[in-house]
């Protein structure tokens, strides 16, 4: 038998048999998509956004960015919200709750003014969905009066999150657009109009490469292109990043946030959770691999927790949160010398590289022995560390005080992967 | 039942890189500073560069690195003994296993010949002093290659009727095969060097003759000269030196048939070649048999699991003794190295790849021979006889390929230091 623990998890009043969810995407378009992932082991699904506003979309649509051998680091998409009839989806999600009522389905909607938001709340209600999400953040609509456009706008953000608070009594959730300085601004008029949660990441506005063949960017539709949304591992620290600051926001602070971006692995998940996200969506990594995937994010997740003793998520939930201080208010009182295993070092001299052109020239690189030697310009930035391609070669090591700073136990990595 | 590879004698024993794998390969490169694969290159091909232009999606300035350093660069891609060159002394094996830097160097050559490439170019104008190649093998090609970037008009003297020496007629296709020779000769010849077929030197134009054309002269004869033992019943049909042997089977193209069951007898990566061609080219049963120990032979592991993965069998410290038979070859007899054992088997074809020594080079000029019959040169590979110089495997011995292009390129350097000291250019 195969590990067995809790995943469940409450987010806004819902009991969630585990907290990974498809976000509203081409994952999950229509009945059979949707099926499929619940048979998987997905705990529920944002359904692809549904607008009064049916999409025309362009061919193609999506590209990718790469590193050396690695495929899919960052993903571009182009897509709008759903090219279906809007009755049609409301039709879908009925029927996908009457056969799985124990998934959990939440409507993504968009409308263009606050008519149009009500109408769609409306329609939620009538199907009864569980969640509502609004989705205020799609970089790449044809129409301003949609998507991230509306995301970067507060007064609309609350104004549109108000029309549907006060046509349903189903959660609604407001969905972030990461193309904005200061993303607490329309998360707290979404709460001010009526919002019970936040979701953040959308796509980050972007163009992933330039086609050499046609003098354009990808992909290419008809000899151009347009900017788009950017998705995948890639922006995973975008992600965690306004999360963190959204709940560390006086305001904001316990608000139920469902976390987005470059979610593949259970690793990626609990980085989500240990800053405080109480559910999170995945679409790039489906995209890339397929439903499956929730496999090896939930047994994975439950080998961590048993290895920790943990029963529940409420467990572990936002554990890292309040260790993501202020630059101001780190310790700078010491550095940690690196300490270099000459066993372990294969000779590579990638240290000695990075050290000197990038660093402060405290390598000094032995020719004879090709090993690495520490000279006193060390200033601690492992910086060799992160180069050095060998597991456990170079570690932090000594730990040396500035002159005149006071001593006192300090906490170390100890651990590297 | 183990799975033995069937193949055919011009099928290629291995698979190239794609450009993804190649990236794939490159990407696992630790790019070290003081590259140690660099340095393990007799001929200076500088693998660190060329995979770190890989790396850095340069595939272009990677083909431009390996041909202006080694001009064999594709032909050496495939027949390098890598594990004991370049890739034995690459920093990852200290982490896994050596970057494959032979197959991305074929990588890189591959693309030259797909985008067209030609990295190299002669001056346009020309010196004065004329220079010619006897032979052209390896290092005659390395040299010639080297001279006429210079701005040298170089002529090649070439017995046989086609160009390549050892690798068009001594190597198994299946380990290099002809187009790929025939892509590093077509970059000689874009240099506007000069290929004379058919013709000996010493018997079809005498040296005399050379010598009142051609300002300077290098030797690269190689050893084609046949080693059969003394041991009897050797003359018999169906005994062959590895030399010939090959030579028919190339000149075949793979036409040639040798015979139901074969015996080889040696140890080198000659004897592996002559084995893997019999079997490609349709022997039923091929049986290798060398009189030492494996870890004894100086053939590359690599060339040995190949063979073994042909179904080919190897039996060490086994001598030969006799050949037997009547009017042709029947049986082989061996002694074992243990002074006791003893072994009798039926065979049709025997081939010997027990060396080859160098041909009557005194008949060319009047050179100093060493013991062994080959041309005693000095560190430039300048020889006794004043303006000729010499190289390759007529100077080394049995050496490999990319150890013959090193010494056609420091000939090449000898000779202009030469022709300067004389004042011609």
């Amino acid at each position: 038998m195969g590990i067995k623990k809790d995943l469940s998890i409450d987010f806004l009043g819902v009991r969630c048999e585990n907290p990974f969810f498809l976000s509203s995407s081409p994952v999950g378009s229509n009945y059979e998509m949707v099926a499929k992932a619940f048979e998987s082991g997905w705990g529920g699904v944002y359904y692809k956004t549904i607008g009064i506003f049916v999409a025309d979309e362009c061919s193609p649509r999506f590209d990718h960015v790469k590193k050396e051998g690695m495929p899919w680091l960052g993903f571009k998409n182009m897509e709008q919200i759903s090219d279906k009839p809007t009755e049609v989806n409301f039709d879908n999600m009925y029927k996908l709750k009457k056969a799985y009522p124990e998934k959990i389905m939440v409507a993504s909607i968009m409308g263009s003014n606050e008519q149009e938001w009500r109408q769609l709340a409306k329609m939620c209600d009538e199907v009864g969905v569980d969640l509502i999400e609004g989705n205020f953040s799609c970089p790449q609509m044809t129409s301003h009066a949609m998507g991230s456009d509306v995301g970067t706008n507060p007064d609309l953000v609350r104004a549109y999150s108000k029309a549907v608070a006060e046509t349903t009594k189903i959660p609604f959730i407001a969905k972030m657009t990461p193309n904005i300085t200061d993303m607490c601004i329309p998360a707290i008029a979404a709460m001010e109009g009526g919002a019970k949660g936040i979701s953040a990441i959308n796509t980050v506005k972007s163009i992933t490469n330039i086609d050499l063949e046609n003098m354009t960017a990808m992909p290419v539709v008809n000899g151009k292109s347009s900017i788009s949304g950017y998705s995948g591992a890639a922006v995973k620290p975008i992600a965690l990043r306004f999360i963190a600051q959204m709940l560390q926001h006086e305001k904001l602070r316990n608000v139920p946030m469902s976390g987005i971006g470059g979610i593949e692995t259970w690793r990626d998940s609990l980085e989500f959770l240990l800053l405080g996200c109480r559910n999170l969506q995945v679409t790039t990594s489906v995209m890339q691999y397929g439903y499956r995937i929730v496999e090896d994010m939930s047994n994975g997740l439950m080998h961590w927790m048993d290895e920790r003793g943990y029963d529940k998520l409420d467990d572990f939930v936002g554990k890292a949160l309040d260790n993501i201080i202020p630059a101001e208010d780190l310790n700078r009182d010491f550095k940690i010398l690196p300490d270099f295993d000459n066993e372990k070092c294969v000779g590579c001299g990638r240290c000695y590289v990075s050290c000197f052109d990038a660093g402060h020239q405290a390598i000094d690189w032995n020719a004879d022995k090709r090993r690495p030697e520490l000279n006193e310009k060390c200033v601690g930035c492992h910086l060799c560390l992160n180069v050095c391609p060998v597991a456990d070669c170079i570690m932090p090591g000594e730990v040396k005080w500035k002159d005149g700073r006071q001593q006192t136990d300090i906490i170390l990595k100890k651990n590297y992967e | 039942m183990s799975k033995v590879i069937k193949s055919t004698f011009i099928s290629e024993a291995v698979e190239g890189f794609t450009p993804r794998t190649a990236m794939e390969e490159a990407s696992r490169c630790l790019l070290c500073h003081d590259a140690p694969c660099s340095k393990g290159c007799p001929a200076g091909t500088d693998p660190g560069k060329f995979i770190r232009s890989i790396r850095f999606r340069n595939v272009k300035g990677a083909a431009e690195t390996i041909r202006e350093n080694n001009i064999l660069g594709g032909s050496c891609a495939r027949v390098c003994p890598y594990d004991r060159l370049c890739e034995e002394a690459c920093s990852r094996c200290g982490i896994d296993r050596p970057i494959e830097i032979g197959k991305l160097q074929r990588f890189a050559i591959e693309q030259e010949e797909a985008l067209n490439m030609t990295v190299l170019k002669a001056p346009e104008v020309k010196k004065e002093a004329k220079v010619a190649c006897v032979g052209s093998g390896p290092a005659s090609l390395a040299c010639a290659a080297k001279l006429a970037m210079e701005g040298y008009e170089v002529t090649i003297y070439e017995a046989e009727e086609k160009a390549g020496g050892v690798l068009t007629y001594g190597i198994a296709p299946a380990r290099l095969p002809q187009h790929v020779v025939d892509h590093d000769i077509e970059t000689v010849k874009n240099l506007g060097v000069k290929f004379v077929f058919n013709t000996r030197v010493g018997k079809d134009i005498t040296l005399e003759k050379l010598q009142e054309d051609y300002a300077a002269i290098f030797v690269g004869a190689g050893l084609w000269l046949e080693k059969l033992p003394e041991i009897p019943g050797v003359e018999l049909p169906g005994v062959m030196a590895a030399a010939d042997f090959l030579k028919k089977a190339r000149k075949s193209e793979g036409t040639y048939n040798p015979g139901r069951r074969v015996i080889v007898i040696g140890g080198g990566n000659v004897a592996m070649d002559s084995a893997v061609s019999a079997k490609l080219l349709g022997a039923e049963k091929v049986d290798i048999y060398y009189r030492r120990t494996i870890e004894e032979a100086p053939a590359d592991m690599a060339e040995f699991q190949y063979v073994l993965s042909l179904g080919i069998s190897i039996t060490t410290n086994f001598a030969p003794a006799e050949v037997l038979g009547t009017d042709k070859v029947e049986a082989m007899k061996f002694k074992g190295r243990d002074g006791e054992s003893e072994a009798k088997v039926a065979v049709d074809t025997v081939i010997f790849a027990i060396g080859q020594g160098a041909e009557d080079m005194g008949s060319i000029a009047p050179f100093a021979l060493n013991e062994k019959g080959l041309i005693v040169v000095d560190y430039s590979c300048k020889t006794s006889v004043d303006g000729i110089f010499a190289g390759g495997d007529v100077t080394l011995g049995g050496k490999t390929v990319v150890e013959a292009v090193a010494s056609g390129k420091i000939a090449a350097v000898g000779m202009m230091n030469y022709l300067a000291q004389k004042e011609v250019n």
